[in-house]
């Protein structure tokens, strides 16, 4: 019973739940959602669990044809749906479902009841396409839906919204408060100030992998011995430019970590857009 | 009354908080390592969720924050087990074919032929000291010091899996095709990482990585 036909995957499509643990040691990054937060806010809208597989769709271009009536909810970025994001409701068969435009944010999560029934990799649906790992999504790949229905009451309801207290605004500029990173102590006091002072510009040469910032060419400790590598640790390169680690992104690493982003707000960098600003202080 | 400490191998551990539920723990001996590794294994401290070794240290991930004493107490608590034997580690011979594209170089960065380039990284027998960089991919422990060489200036835009490489004290090798900064010196038809048997409900490591932590290797030589 297939419930979705991919006609256009657009900047970027993919299969995500909360991503893989226990793997690590073998070099399998945890990879998951990159928000998180809003992958949960599309499960809840249609009584699924947290953890069950969404679709994530990256900006802009992804068209999705959906061949039966069936309920669907959307939350994260804005890409121009005429489903409003965060929000949920029976979508007729034969709907085309198109994300033209973004308007605010990056990554927006698609959630059918139960969730996608797709295979799992590592207890996992997620897909990290460069390890091979989760169904890759082409065109005229088919999804099918585990329910019928939402397991929510449904009675004389046609739309879901969220909680306004639960929707979020990725429009605003982000200050985020850091714990100091492994490596806290090897840089010199003045990398340290720069590092929390600057406004950081968010770097086009960003994905699942990692977010690179652009600001002030910050001075550089030794690189230390390779060692286990956290999403949300900003690594400072040799050309004094961090990299935030994120999901997908490798499990051991050798460059000194400056500080490490609270795990909630890994979420609220990943829905930040290249060009955004960013400013941070320490916890 | 607790005992005296002195005879605990982990007495002289630093441990560093990483994150909100990580602590890394540092200067830990190799059989300080094991033996914490091993109690991780049979008897982890409460809330603990995986555990990733690093050259120089272990990093121990817990599935909510926990509070730095309770660590050391589960640490304190492993006094006295110092006696506990080692795990069998496995060993593995790896089939190369040496004509990788940089032996040459490499034999021209340390003065030596080709042919003892070839010799002198397929002698020793080599430890896996970790994991990472791409899944599967093994740190080797044991490279003759002759062949220690920093990694590329210009790394490979791809690199196939099965690479068989050399960076910085470390040889290596590559298991899925990625960029990559190490000198190649031959290529190996073992397959380092099986991603289709970490598929479905039960994963079993052996299946779908050709080594783990622990494991030592050696490189034998083969004609193409």
């Amino acid at each position: 019973m297939h419930s979705i036909e991919i006609i256009s995957t657009g900047v970027g499509l993919s299969i995500q739940d909360r991503g893989r643990s226990g793997w690590r040691r073998f070099g399998v990054p945890p990879g998951g959602a990159m928000d998180r937060c809003s992958a949960q806010a599309a499960n809840q809208l249609l009584g699924n669990r947290p953890d069950a597989p969404v679709l994530e769709i990256l900006l802009q271009g992804a068209k999705l044809r959906i061949f039966q009536d069936t309920w669907i909810a959307l939350a994260g970025a804005d890409l121009g749906c005429k489903l409003a994001v965060w929000s949920a409701r029976e979508i007729k068969a034969g709907t085309v479902l198109s994300f033209p435009q973004n308007r605010a944010g990056l990554w927006a999560y698609l959630a059918v009841p139960g969730g996608f029934a797709v295979d799992t990799w590592f207890g996992s649906a997620s897909v990290d396409a460069r390890n091979g790992l989760g169904r890759s999504l082409q065109p005229g790949c088919q999804l099918s839906a585990q329910l019928r229905e939402p397991n929510v009451s449904l009675d004389r309801v046609g739309r879901r919204l969220l909680a306004a207290d639960q929707q979020r605004d990725f429009s605003t500029p982000m200050n985020f408060e850091l714990l100091r990173g492994p490596q806290f102590e090897s840089f010199t006091e003045q990398a340290r100030e720069q590092f929390f002072s600057a406004e950081w510009t968010v770097s086009a040469r960003s994905d699942r992998t990692g977010f690179r910032l652009e600001g002030p060419v910050l001075e550089v400790p030794d690189s230390i011995r390779s060692e286990p590598v956290l999403p949300g640790s900003f690594q400072i390169p040799g050309n004094g430019q961090p990299i935030v680690t994120m999901v997908d992104g490798p499990t051991v690493g050798g460059y000194a970590k400056i500080a490490v982003l609270k795990e909630a707000d890994i979420d609220w960098l990943a829905q930040c857009r290249p060009g955004s600003k960013i400013r941070f202080n320490l916890s | 009354m607790p005992e005296p400490l002195t005879d605990f191998p982990c007495m002289n551990v630093r441990i560093r908080s990483y994150g909100e539920r990580g602590y890394l723990l540092d200067t830990l001996s190799d059989t300080a390592r094991l033996l914490v590794e091993r109690a991780l294994d049979l008897a982890p401290p409460q809330a603990y969720e995986e555990a990733v070794p690093g050259t120089d240290n272990l990093l121990l991930l817990f599935t909510r924050p926990i509070a730095l004493s309770a660590l050391r107490e589960w640490l304190d608590q492993l006094q006295g087990k110092g006696s506990m034997r080692k795990p069998r580690s496995h060993c593995h011979e790896v089939p190369v074919v040496y004509d990788g594209p940089d032996l040459k170089a490499v034999a021209q960065a340390t003065g030596l032929s080709e042919a003892q380039v070839v010799a002198m990284h397929a002698a020793p027998q080599y430890c896996v000291r970790m994991m990472g960089f791409a899944p599967g991919f093994p740190y080797l422990d044991g490279l003759d010091p002759r062949l220690h060489l920093e990694r590329k200036a210009s790394p490979r835009d791809r690199i196939e899996p099965g690479a068989v490489a050399i960076g910085g004290s470390h040889a290596g090798i590559y298991s899925v095709a990625s960029p990559g900064g190490w000198h190649l010196l031959g290529r190996t038809d073992l397959a380092l990482f099986q991603p289709q048997n970490a598929k479905g409900a039960l994963c079993e490591s052996r299946a779908i990585f050709a080594f783990a932590p622990g494991d030592r290797l050696k490189f034998k030589p083969v004609s193409a």
